[in-house]
């Protein structure tokens, strides 16, 4: 054991990092500045069965199964911009940057990589894993989409790279989409090339009475969100563009963006269903009085309850999965009242062999996928 | 003059099987199927021609499925000629592997269709059959029969028939009566006639043309088919044009140069009818008649649309006779008749005859307007008794008679 | 044969193809590489599917599942002999959701016949490649298929929510769904463009697009080839990302024209067809940019279609063009590299220069807004030494394009045609990684062996018990 001990701190050497307070305690934290100083550390925590945890920001650790680490593994020093390609409208950036440097940086030339709206500290790489898009979604699809090259740095440690630099590409397998969502099971995402958009010249919103019927009224709005108090589509354009908008949807243009702010509560979900069937649940969350923010046409609702709301709760679960749905805590995984993802997918046993061909040992965020996978 | 046997190499060459055609076939359409697909039969020819395996009786199956729509030939971006290359097939077929079915279907279209009695003695035949309501008693492969129109007793041939010429003729035209077309659709030549009369030609339709041999090519009878062409390129030689209102016939007209000497000229001169008189309103030389609006809809035979390339004729004859034309078919998939298809592949004929059925109720008019008789015989035939189909031409003569 | 016997008593004679000149039609694709088809089936279901994966691994025969036949890259070709699944009958549209915009197909639906079906409700399926008319969305799953509007929409998969999938052991399951982001990994997307290695895609379900309410097409000549392809780079420079920006060169523009016969500029050094869409506002002043950009690289003339029967001839033209090619030679060869757009330009003038050093017949029409470029040489194949000489110059277009920082395929898939080429993009240790991610689907490798990875990708060298000498440290 001590054998091993050492043979770990020599790995570790120069990559110690302090531990981090929000995440479980464990005796080794490390944050790698380099893909193969993390594929070592993977390497050697396969050999010897050491469970690693993945670490970006600490904003969205609340998904999935909770993991029983022996090490932490930080991205806060993969944080460099490797190479933006302005009029490729491609960046190649590490895991550990933050989207709000990202996007400022990004802003600047005006473009865009239409990462989710996030707390500070969200990492790239963060976000990535976890699959999340924003409320953009509608417009400019899910972000994995955009995802156009990943490397990896896998369970068993080895430094793998998928996809490549270019908007379009379909040489060999896309492990680019596979690793997004993936949630650090299949190892460490180190380095991606996302792919860009230019910004619109102008952008607006207008309020509107019925988000369906908005949807079908404005072309492609960037996003039509119901919220507690009302429902607002935003839009994007030129000037010209946003007015003609405003015109078809039949209401006052008001300049700007304004998301809604993040819902904070006791136990936050994320509800996803066929965009169709979002209107019966939208009214189930009027019914209980719960805070939500609806993405119509995406068939996403975010969603804060109190404890003691299991029973309505589990109807709603149940609702959305008989929809081929689901329902999926964000927040307390640790509750223990609650499952954090629902029904185990039917394509739970593929899974399974697809985390094993990039992480044998199991060692890679072990457990945190539906299914415990 | 030299006939070639079989798609020449060249010909072969033609294709790089990229599959565009393969959508606009309707055997494949049917069946999903590339042995009944044009590049599938192209592959085979190939294959044939290189000898990597014997023409047997598989061969010739994927030959004989063909309907020779020829949709195929113009969905081709490399311009591959598709309906020669699978006549010069089935000619080579019927050479090297003869058998007594072919022997038969040869017989038919390349003699017996010249026989002018025979002809008239079947349409006495069917006229009778018609009056006595005794159809329902035909064998599966004859119900065709359905959809002919009534027949005469006594058939009368526009062969021969020499109308008076205007004091200024425009021009003389030589109508090609054709084989069944003369007997079983005279109501049709004799809209034609009246139409080009009116129009100011002198129209013959000179006594010593035969059947165009279109079947007889179609079938592999290369050397019956080169013989009718060449006598007919004799019969309708001198006259400024030449008309068929058939559309199969006049496609096949128009292939002349491949089938005779002095071929080309033939060609030259050929005129669909719908192509002709959809000229002459052009040009105000037919008036466009009022008329109620009422729909029609359109049915494109393959050898109008897809051998000819006519696609507004027709529906400029039906606006011109005071009608609104209907679209039916945005690929102009083959209604399944394609001549004597629709008795050698009764399956086949009655599964696509269905689907335009099923495609002329969503149009909605219960007019339709065919340019070919194979057409009209299976569309009225799988229609039933609520529609009126008939040929543009009758349509159009119709309303200036009004 | 067991296998044929089995297989009729399943499916019934008439849908399995057995004899010899049968296989031969079916023994290729749309590209040039024949294989061996031990027999053709034709099933009807999803059941039919599954029960004819199971057949074949009865008798330890490899599977290809096969659609149109319009793939160019040979991913329907059987690498070694192979029971040959053909879902051309799978072609029911089984549901059209107009609210949430998405519709469940068998695979064996033509891409168009889907954005006719859909077009009453004003939305339409956004890949549109070339031979949309005749390929299947089966195939387009297999092959993450593109086309023109793929550069502002994205190819296949991001159209593609989810597919009904038959396992390497004849199961049946469901991956991706209706509901964004299904929970757990998203092998939906490991499926599309995984050209039939790891399962069969028996049904779809595909996002349809809305149709835009205003659309402008430009036709932009310009004489030469160079300034054709600056005005690419510039329009992407400048913040907009057309709908569709495609480019011809002049003997492609003459061999299209010879079949559409539409007044193309045949005496153009290149043509781009450039498309925006939005509302009227958007597109109309985005048309305005474009055309200032053309005019300022040097454009000789700006043709902007009237109506919609212009724009459809326009488009007809630019689909038709590999098909038009055996007006110039019976045989075509061509590549599917992706260059960044910023170096368009240089790797066009490689590419003509390596024409021209070779002395072959060369015609160019592509994707020019992603970068995807299609180097096609037409050539004929009976000519001594002209195959290997037209490989070969392939392959330099394939190497310069990567050295440029492209990759090998944008949209045709690497099939059998690039296997070997993978090498030149990918590392030992990723290929190795890939391989085993087929593995975990298919471990007994009898889903289309041979494609996508070159033979020798699985390196066991890097083995983890091997320790730490298996990579870097």
């Amino acid at each position: 054991m001590t054998v091993l001990k050492a043979e770990l701190a020599r790995l570790a050497k120069g990559m110690f990092a302090d531990p981090i307070p929000a995440a479980p305690s464990v005796e080794l934290t490390v944050a790698p500045a380099q893909v193969e100083d993390a594929a070592a550390i993977l390497r050697f925590a396969s050999k010897v069965g050491l469970r690693v945890l993945f670490w970006g920001g600490g904003t969205h650790q609340g998904i999935g199964n909770a993991v029983a680490p022996d090490i932490v593994m930080t991205t806060h020093r993969l944080d460099k911009i490797v190479d933006w390609q302005a009029e490729d409208l491609t960046i190649v950036v590490e895991a550990g940057v933050t989207v709000s440097d990202l996007e400022a940086q990004l802003q600047q030339r005006g473009q865009t990589a239409v990462l989710p709206e996030s707390p500070a500290g969200a990492t790239v790489g963060g976000l990535v894993a976890a699959g999340l898009s924003g409320w953009r979604r509608l417009r400019y699809g899910p972000t994995r989409d955009r995802i156009l090259e990943v490397v990896l740095a896998t369970g068993d440690g080895r430094v793998v790279r998928g996809g490549g630099p270019l908007v379009k590409n379909v040489t060999g397998y896309d492990l680019p989409r596979l690793a997004t969502g993936s949630l650090g099971s299949l190892g460490l995402i180190a380095r991606l090339c996302l792919k860009l958009w230019p910004l619109a010249a102008d952008r607006g919103m207008v309020e509107v009475a019925d988000p369906q019927m908005a949807l079908r009224t404005a072309y492609r709005p960037l996003a039509v969100i119901e919220t507690t108090e009302r429902s607002v589509a935003y839009l994007a354009g030129t000037r010209a563009e946003l007015e003609a908008q405003a015109a078809r949807l039949g209401g006052r243009l008001v300049a700007g963006h304004r998301w809604p702010e993040p819902l904070a509560g006791p136990r936050e979900f994320v509800l996803r269903v066929p965009a169709g069937e979002i209107g019966w649940f939208v009214d189930e969350m009027r019914v209980n009085e719960w805070a939500f923010q609806a993405a119509h046409g995406v068939g996403e609702v975010r969603l804060v309850v109190d404890r003691g709301d299991d029973e309505q709760l589990a109807r709603l679960r149940e609702e959305a999965e008989n929809l081929g749905g689901a329902l999926v805590a964000y927040s307390s995984p640790e509750d223990g009242v609650f499952d954090p993802w629902g029904a185990a997918p039917e394509s739970a046993d593929l899974q399974r062999r697809v985390k094993a061909a990039f992480d044998p040992a199991g060692v890679a965020n072990p457990g945190i996928l539906p299914g415990g996978i | 003059m030299q006939l070639s046997l079989g798609p020449t190499q060249a010909q072969l060459d033609s294709c790089v099987t990229c599959g565009l055609c393969l959508p606009h076939c309707p055997t494949f359409r049917l069946t999903g199927d590339e042995t009944a697909s044009p590049r599938g039969r192209l592959t085979a020819m190939g294959a044939i021609a290189e000898g990597a395996v014997a023409a047997d009786e598989v061969y010739a199956r994927m030959l004989s499925f063909c309907l020779q729509c020829r949709a195929c030939e113009a969905a081709c971006p490399s311009l591959v000629p598709f309906g020669q290359m699978m006549e010069g097939a089935r000619a080579r077929l019927a050479r090297e592997r003869p058998t007594t079915t072919g022997r038969i279907r040869r017989l038919l279209v390349g003699k017996l269709l010249n026989l002018k009695w025979l002809l008239a003695l079947v349409t006495s035949g069917v006229g009778l059959v018609q009056r006595l309501g005794i159809m329902r008693l035909l064998p599966r492969r004859m119900r065709l029969a359905r959809g002919l129109r009534r027949q005469r007793v006594f058939p009368h041939s526009a062969v021969g028939v020499h109308d008076v010429a205007p004091a200024v003729p425009a021009g003389s035209v030589a109508l090609l009566a054709g084989c069944v077309m003369d007997q079983w659709f005279p109501a049709v030549h004799d809209a034609t006639r009246g139409v080009l009369s009116m129009a100011g030609y002198k129209v013959d339709s000179p006594e010593t043309q035969r059947c165009c041999g279109a079947l007889a090519a179609h079938e592999g009878a290369e050397r019956d088919a080169a013989r009718m062409a060449e006598r007919n390129v004799t019969a309708l030689q001198g006259y400024d044009y030449i008309v068929s209102d058939a559309a199969g016939c006049s496609a096949h007209l128009k292939d002349y140069g491949h089938w005779a000497e002095g071929g080309g000229s033939v060609a030259a001169r050929t005129r669909d009818i719908t192509e002709f008189v959809a000229e002459l309103i052009d040009t105000g030389r037919l008036p466009e008649v009022d008329g109620d609006g009422g729909e029609v809809a359109i049915h494109d035979p393959c050898h109008l649309r897809h051998a000819q390339r006519i696609v507004d004729a027709p529906r400029k004859i039906v606006r011109a006779a005071g009608h609104t034309p209907v679209e039916i078919d945005p690929d102009g998939l083959c209604c399944g008749a394609a001549g004597l298809y629709m008795v050698y592949e009764p399956d086949t004929a009655e599964a696509l005859g269905e689907r335009k059925r099923e495609q002329v109720e969503m149009a909605g008019p219960t007019t339709v307007v065919s340019a070919n008789p194979g057409c009209e015989i299976q569309l009225r035939a799988h229609l039933g008794k609520g529609y009126r189909v008939l040929h543009p031409i009758e349509l159009y003569w119709e309303a200036l008679n009004r | 044969m067991a296998l044929v016997d089995d297989l009729r008593s399943t499916l019934g004679s008439d849908r399995v193809r057995s004899h010899p000149l049968e296989l031969i039609v079916y023994d290729k694709d749309a590209g040039v590489t024949r294989g061996e088809v031990l027999a053709a089936a034709l099933p009807e279901t999803t059941q039919e599917v599954a029960a004819c994966v199971r057949i074949a691994a009865a008798h330890g025969v490899p599977v290809v599942a096969r659609g149109a036949g319009t793939g160019l890259a040979g991913g329907s070709v059987p690498a070694e002999p192979a029971l040959l699944i053909v879902l051309t009958r799978l072609n029911q549209i089984w549901e059209v959701d107009e609210v949430a915009r998405t519709a469940w197909v068998g695979a064996g639906v033509l891409n168009l016949d889907l954005s006719r079906a859909t077009e009453h409700l004003g939305l339409h399926y956004a890949p549109d490649p070339s031979s949309q008319a005749a390929c299947t969305v089966g195939g387009n799953v297999a092959t993450n298929a593109g086309g023109p509007h793929c550069l502002a929409e994205g190819t296949t998969v991001a159209h593609i929510l989810g597919v009904e999938f038959v396992t390497s052991d004849g199961d049946v399951v469901l991956l991706g769904g209706k509901a964004p982001d299904p929970p757990g990994l998203d092998l939906r997307a490991v499926v599309v463009g995984s050209e039939g290695t790891l399962g069969v895609v028996t049904k779809v379900l595909v996002k349809l697009t809305e149709n835009p309410p205003a659309v402008r097409t430009l036709l932009l000549t310009f004489d030469s080839i160079q300034a054709a392809a600056a005005t690419v780079s510039g329009v992407i420079a400048a913040g907009i990302v057309p709908a569709a920006l495609e480019m011809m060169d002049q003997p492609m523009v003459v061999a299209v024209e010879g079949f559409i016969k539409a007044g193309l500029p045949v005496e153009a050094a290149a043509v781009l067809l450039a498309e925006l869409v939005g509302l009227e506002e958007g597109a109309a002043a985005e048309a305005a940019v474009v055309e200032r950009i053309a005019t300022a690289a040097g454009a000789t003339s700006v043709r902007v279609a009237a109506d919609e029967s212009e724009r459809a001839v326009l488009w007809k033209a630019r689909k038709n063009a590999f098909g038009a090619v055996a007006q110039a030679a019976p045989d075509y060869y061509l590549h599917d590299t992706v260059v960044p757009r910023t170096k368009l330009v240089e790797v066009m003038t490689q590419i003509y220069e390596i024409g021209e050093r070779n002395n072959i017949r060369m015609l160019n029409v592509f994707h020019a807004g992603d970068g995807n470029l299609h180097p096609l040489v037409a050539y004929d194949r009976r000519e001594p030494g002209m195959s290997e000489k037209v490989r070969a110059a392939a392959e330099e277009m394939v190497r310069i394009s990567v050295a440029a920082g492209g990759s090998l395929t944008g949209e045709h898939g690497v099939g059998l045609e690039k296997r070997d080429l993978m090498g030149l993009v990918f590392e030992d240790v990723d290929l190795d990684a890939q391989a085993r991610l087929r593995d975990a689907f298919d471990p007994n490798g009898r889903m289309n062996p041979g494609k996508v990875l070159p033979a020798g990708a699985r390196c066991f060298d890097f083995d983890l018990m091997a320790g730490q000498d298996g990579g870097s440290s």
